[in-house]
């Protein structure tokens, strides 16, 4: 590394909550201008560890040296003055307000301490937009009309509207099409190469391959490993060090049997379902045993179709048939009493049930169960719940735990156990491993392959490449609502799908989730 | 893309914090504490009584007091706490029970005689729910709006009815029932009335389905809906339940009363809503509990009791009743995060 | 019941005087030979002899209580009464923006006399203003106007009085015995004239050393209040000698209340003269003894003191060529003796 001393050097920092010790001895040095990358599975101290730096929390021991001299940072306004500025994941802005007076928010312009409205604001912050590439975005309408990745620009031109030294980005792409990453890959470029230094947070590995520098891995509160080369540390080293445990292959074996389409009648059947301006007609059919995969980019139409197949928006063409019966349209009710469950993307926001506890949350979907008279015969609901967990493994398996204390891995083992406990025959996945980390993703892999091959239907709707490729046995393609090609999932891999998805459309590729970048496009548009 | 990598099938993901045994009894035990906190509050206010007051206040004629003047908006708040707890807000109680009470003391209504006036105010409550209910559940009306709607046109309706005039309750068996005659075991039938409701609301929110769809509503209402629940016709009965407290509150109001007015159910929403809150009832919906809201309207009541025994002014009860609001939720909100 | 006035007389009698009766005689200055008739209703008013046509323009405020239903419906049956009077009434309203919006109507209309009872007196003393300036008399009732420019004449309740007089009549009923306890039921606390009451209760209870005021607790003018409060009060007094209720409407509440604690020790005194406290007083089963009049029948004068403005009339009975700028009634009390006389003024 450089010969110069760290811009930043933390070190013993140690900092506990009541019952958790959240982070027990980090140590972490960032030089200037350099990308440094923050690895670690959720719980593993990486929000603590970047709450301290940005002086929302108080370490109880260990120093900080920022620029060569200890400091405290007391408040997330000393962290600023000193030039750190941090971008949190849940993007903290206020919808009301305009662009510029987010941009500003706690430091306006003043005169005589009033707030001075107008020019000034709004000419500097068009300025840091076109810095960050989007002139487009208008410094005087409200943040609440931007689109999540304009929002994410302005949050970084919140931040690089102080004297900025050190911004911290915390998963900073979750919401991001593939050319807002490229975009903001770019910006990160840019800004190190003046000598800012980026604390980069991310859990794509792939990400921190293209822009890290150096690696730091976190793992239950302590600083497993610091300073690893971020391009050439291998992977199974780096996930080693996360999980702390061997590494074997993610997917589990696909049967056989279902390497071809499966003989007998399908058990989930779509057939010509469409919706004006989001998806064209198209068929689709899942067998028992059979997990499909789509595969398609952010607004290709994926949530929108399985959403529609599951009755929670009306099609506007077509129907949807299970075990060979018409599904009443636009109708929740009827997809689940039908034997449909879905997983959706947004678990907190659309599946849990966030105060309550496990049982609850897998219980709710079949109480008419437990229930006579809409009477609840608990014993027998905690029962089912706890035989469900279990068969999830779920963890901790006790299922009287509120659900907010889980794992985003476990919460969605919920979800799933829900619809176990149902008795569901088709299972809709919407992104599963969203939010998941990478340990316990195999596992995920693992269940949703176990419950096809007791029998279900699984309709699977992903945007990392690999991920469809390695779980499903069958592959539609989507591009801008449309199918445009239909595989077994043995017959494709990363490159043409890729091709596939991006035919035609000015995204550019590296910005897929994938580590392959694609050097030339293959021609022919296989139909669907 | 994240290589291929991971541990081998079945092992478990990382769980954090919550180790797997104290879970529940954590969770178990931030409920006990809110009622004891509350009940905490109770026993402070009853020593203050106690020593200020101590034959006056510590008397059996003072605790049918009590219950009796809780009984009505009692009565009213556990409707109230169940909408509360689906996320949504019912403003019009009050009017609502104005306007079943002048309803069932119409001449008219009163010739019909005890069945007449109870059957009229029950009908009355559940019909205004009803109309609240299509429109927030089938109207897609936000609860806010539609309810205070329903305040302003049951309350000139209410006026409509009695020309301002206040309707004196003639049929006997209605006014012996707030005699203390009617006692049962030196219980007041409007204190069983209370008690009863209390119960049945409690075991509908803990132990059906009724009440684990309320909560789901509440916590989470797209979830609920993706989960298979009819959130809409939940909400419809959730209103229509609120309503029928209102006319059960309405009734006892005459029985207690011996009369019908307009101006009646004064800012029970207030109230109501005040109650379930000091009782832990979330205002954004999820939780709630029907325990915790009586304990609300109790503690209310027992201050005004204790206020008024010791001829304090209408000035001071209210600065007391809003620094008793402040200081439960402030007394909950602490003990629940230091467990 | 909400009628604002800061007026007070000290008016001390027991002569109960009923209200129309000083106005007996709107006609000339000629002294009417009826001045001593009895209820106002039955009394023919003044001089009936049709005069010069007046178009009087009547604004109250909503009738949502018993009182003000009363006062509307006095102001309407005085003015059916008269040929010559035309009665231009406003729907009541208890909207301040309201009530002007239709008093300015009235204005525009151009009639002779206006009789506003407003829904808040200092709101609305701008437009009484503006319409004494057009040149329309004001005969302002009950709820004074800020300005004495804004009205050519006000009538209106003496709340002191009732106060005074509620007072007075408990004492006298009090008077052998060696000490007393006495209890008061308020109205509401929020309005002044709740407070102009409790001056007149207490300051007429100085004159009884053996009486002590142990309790007062304020209820809000309903049913549903009295009952609460009454209930609280008799549990915080075992036993007292009299309670003084500041109104009927509320005392309806309040009676419940007593009746259900089994509690007939004392008296009781009501206040403003509801039909049914009559006819408990004429029954004389209960506790409820005497009630003081916050009489209704005042607004039946105010259309007697506009019709006598618009046809450039005095006042019989008085001296002068012009009827009084102001006019503050006699809060008489009502007792077994003489409420055959009041019962057709009661207010449901």
């Amino acid at each position: 590394m450089a010969p110069e001393p760290p811009l930043l050097t933390m070190s013993g920092i140690t900092k506990s909550f009541p019952g958790v010790r959240a982070l027990d001895g980090v140590d972490l040095d960032v030089q200037a201008g350099e990308v440094h990358c923050l690895l670690g599975q959720n719980g593993a101290g990486k929000s603590t560890l970047i709450k301290v730096l940005a002086g929302a929390h108080q370490p109880d021991d260990g120093t900080i040296t920022w620029r060569g001299e200890p400091v405290t940072l007391k408040s997330p306004i000393a962290a600023v003055r000193r030039g750190i500025a941090t971008m949190y994941q849940e993007l903290d802005l206020v919808e009301h307000l305009s662009v510029a007076e987010n941009v500003y928010l706690g430091h306006e312009p003043t005169a005589a301490g009033f707030v001075v409205r107008g020019r000034a604001a709004k000419e500097s912050t068009g300025a840091l937009l076109r810095r960050l590439g989007h002139p487009e975005v208008d410094p005087g309408r409200l943040v609440g009309d931007l689109s999540a990745a304009q929002q994410q620009i302005v949050s970084m031109a919140r931040a690089l509207s102080h004297d900025v030294r050190l911004i911290v980005m915390d998963e900073p792409t979750a919401a991001l099409d593939p050319d807002e990453t490229d975009n903001l890959f770019r910006i990160v470029a840019d800004l190190t190469a003046d000598g800012v230094a980026v604390i980069y947070i991310s859990h794509r590995l792939e990400e921190i391959r293209r822009i890290g520098d150096r690696v730091t891995v976190l793992k239950d509160g302590r600083s497993v490993a610091s300073g690893l080369p971020a391009k050439s540390t291998p992977t199974r080293e780096v996930v080693a060090l996360m999980t702390g445990r061997n590494v074997e292959y993610v997917f589990p074996e696909r049967p056989a049997a279902t390497a071809q389409q499966p003989a007998g009648a399908p058990l989930l059947e779509v057939q010509g379902l469409a919706r004006a301006g989001e998806f064209e007609p198209f068929d689709l059919t899942v067998h028992p045993g059979e997990i499909v995969g789509l595969a398609g980019l952010v607004g290709s139409g994926r949530s929108e179709i399985l959403e529609t197949v599951y009755g929670a928006r009306k099609p506007t063409a077509g129907r949807v048939l299970v075990d060979g019966k018409p599904l009443k349209p636009g109708s929740v009710r009827a997809a689940v009493a039908a034997g449909l469950g879905l997983a959706p993307e947004e678990r907190k926001a659309q599946a849990l049930l966030m105060l309550e506890s496990v049982t609850r949350n897998v219980s709710v979907s079949s109480m008419s169960r437990f229930s006579r008279g809409g009477w609840i015969d608990r014993g027998a609901e905690s029962g089912a719940a706890r035989a469900a967990v279990r068969e999830l493994s779920l963890r901790p398996d006790n299922p009287d735990v509120p659900v907010r204390t889980l794992s985003g891995g476990n919460q969605q083992k919920a979800v799933l156990a829900r619809w176990l406990l149902r008795g569901c025959k088709v299972l809709l996945l919407d992104e599963p491993t969203r939010g998941v980390d990478v340990g316990a993703r195999a596992e995920l892999y693992a269940v949703v392959r176990r419950l096809a091959d007791e029998g279900l239907a699984v309709l699977l709707v992903s945007s990392e490449v690999p991920e469809v490729l390695g779980l499903a046995d069958r592959v539609l393609v989507l591009r801008e609502g449309r199918i445009v090609h239909r595989a077994p999932a043995r017959e494709l891999d990363e490159h043409r799908v890729l091709d596939l998805v991006m035919e035609g459309s000015p995204v550019s590729p590296t910005g897929l989730t994938s580590t392959t970048s694609l050097t030339s496009r293959t021609e022919g548009n296989p139909a669907s | 893309m994240t290589q291929p990598v991971s541990p081998p099938r079945g092992s478990a993901d990382k769980v954090p914090q919550v180790s797997e045994k104290t879970g529940p009894r954590v969770a178990f035990a931030r409920a006990d504490v809110r009622t004891l906190s509350l009940l905490g509050v109770l026993a402070a206010l009853i020593l203050i009584g106690g020593i200020t007051k101590p034959d006056e206040f510590l008397d059996t004629r003072n605790l049918q007091l009590v219950l009796t003047q809780a009984s009505v908006i009692g009565v009213v708040t556990v409707g109230m706490t169940f909408v509360i707890i689906s996320g949504g807000i019912d403003l019009s109680v009050g009017a609502i029970v104005a306007l079943a009470s002048v309803w069932a003391t119409t001449v008219a209504t009163q010739e019909y005689g005890f069945a007449g006036i109870l059957f009229t105010a029950v009908i009355v409550g559940v019909g205004c729910g009803l109309v609240n209910g299509v429109l927030i559940a089938y109207g897609g009306m936000v609860p806010f709006i539609a309810t205070l709607a329903m305040l302003a046109s049951a309350r000139g309706f209410a006026l409509q009815i009695t020309d301002g005039n206040t309707q004196v309750v003639t049929v006997p068996s209605v006014l012996d029932l707030g005699e203390r005659d009617a006692y049962v075991l030196g219980i007041p039938p409007l204190v069983l009335v209370f008690a009863a409701v209390t119960v049945i609301g409690w075991l509908v929110l803990n132990r059906t389905t009724f009440g684990r769809r309320t909560v789901a509503v509440g916590g989470n209402a797209e979830a609920a809906r993706l989960a298979g629940i009819d959130v809409r016709r939940q909400r419809l009965y959730l209103y229509l339940l609120s309503g029928l407290c209102c006319g059960i509150a309405a009734f006892l109001l005459i029985v207690l009363s011996g009369s019908g007015q307009n101006t009646n159910g004064n800012l029970y929403e207030l109230d109501a809503i005040a109650a379930a809150i000091i009782g832990g009832t979330l205002l954004s919906g999820g939780r709630g509990t029907i325990v915790g809201s009586v304990l609300g309207v109790l503690i209310f009541m027992t201050i005004t009791n204790i206020f008024a025994l010791n001829n304090l002014q209408t000035d001071v009860q209210q600065i007391a009743k809003g620094a008793i609001i402040v200081a439960a939720v402030l007394v909950q909100r602490r003990t629940a995060s230091t467990t | 019941m909400s009628q604002f006035t800061s007026r007070r007389r000290m008016l001390f009698g027991t002569a109960a005087v009923g209200a129309g009766a000083l106005l007996a005689g709107c006609t000339s200055n000629e002294p009417s030979d009826e001045e001593s008739a009895s209820s106002q209703n039955e009394q023919p008013a003044a001089d009936d002899k049709p005069g010069k046509q007046v178009t009087i323009g009547y604004a109250g405020p909503q009738a949502d209580h018993g009182w003000l239903n009363a006062v509307n419906l006095n102001a309407k049956n005085r003015a059916e009464k008269y040929e010559d009077v035309t009665l231009e009434v406003t729907e009541g309203s208890n909207d301040t923006a309201t009530q002007i919006g239709q008093i300015e109507t009235l204005i525009n209309k151009k009639v002779d006399v206006l009789v506003i009872l407003p829904a808040d007196g200092k709101a609305l003393t701008q437009v009484g203003l503006k319409a004494m300036r057009a040149g329309i008399p004001v005969v302002n009732l009950d709820r004074i106007f800020n300005s004495p420019q804004a009205y050519r004449c006000w009538i209106g309740g003496d709340n002191y009085g009732m106060g005074l007089n509620a007072g007075h009549y408990i004492g006298e009923k009090l008077k052998h015995k060696k000490t007393a306890r006495v209890v008061e039921l308020a109205g509401l606390d929020n309005l002044p004239l709740t407070k102009e009451r409790t001056q007149g209760f207490d300051d007429a209870l100085k004159n009884y050393p053996n009486i002590e005021k142990v309790a007062r607790q304020a209820a809000d003018f309903t049913v549903e209040s009295g009952q609460a409060k009454m209930a609280q009060l008799l549990q915080a007094q075992s036993e007292f000698d009299a309670l003084w209720n500041h109104d009927d409407d509320q005392g309806v509440g309040a009676l419940r209340a007593i009746e259900q604690a089994g509690r007939d020790e004392f008296l009781m005194v009501g206040g403003a003269g509801s039909l049914a406290a009559f006819q408990a007083i004429e029954q004389d089963n209960g506790v409820l003894k005497a009630t003081v009049l916050y009489p209704p029948s005042m607004a039946a004068s105010a259309i007697d003191l506009a019709r006598a403005l618009g046809q450039g009339k005095g006042v019989g009975g008085l001296a002068e060529f012009e009827i009084p700028s102001s006019l503050t009634l006699y809060s008489a009390v009502v007792d077994k003796e003489n409420v055959d006389q009041y019962m057709s003024t009661g207010f449901k």
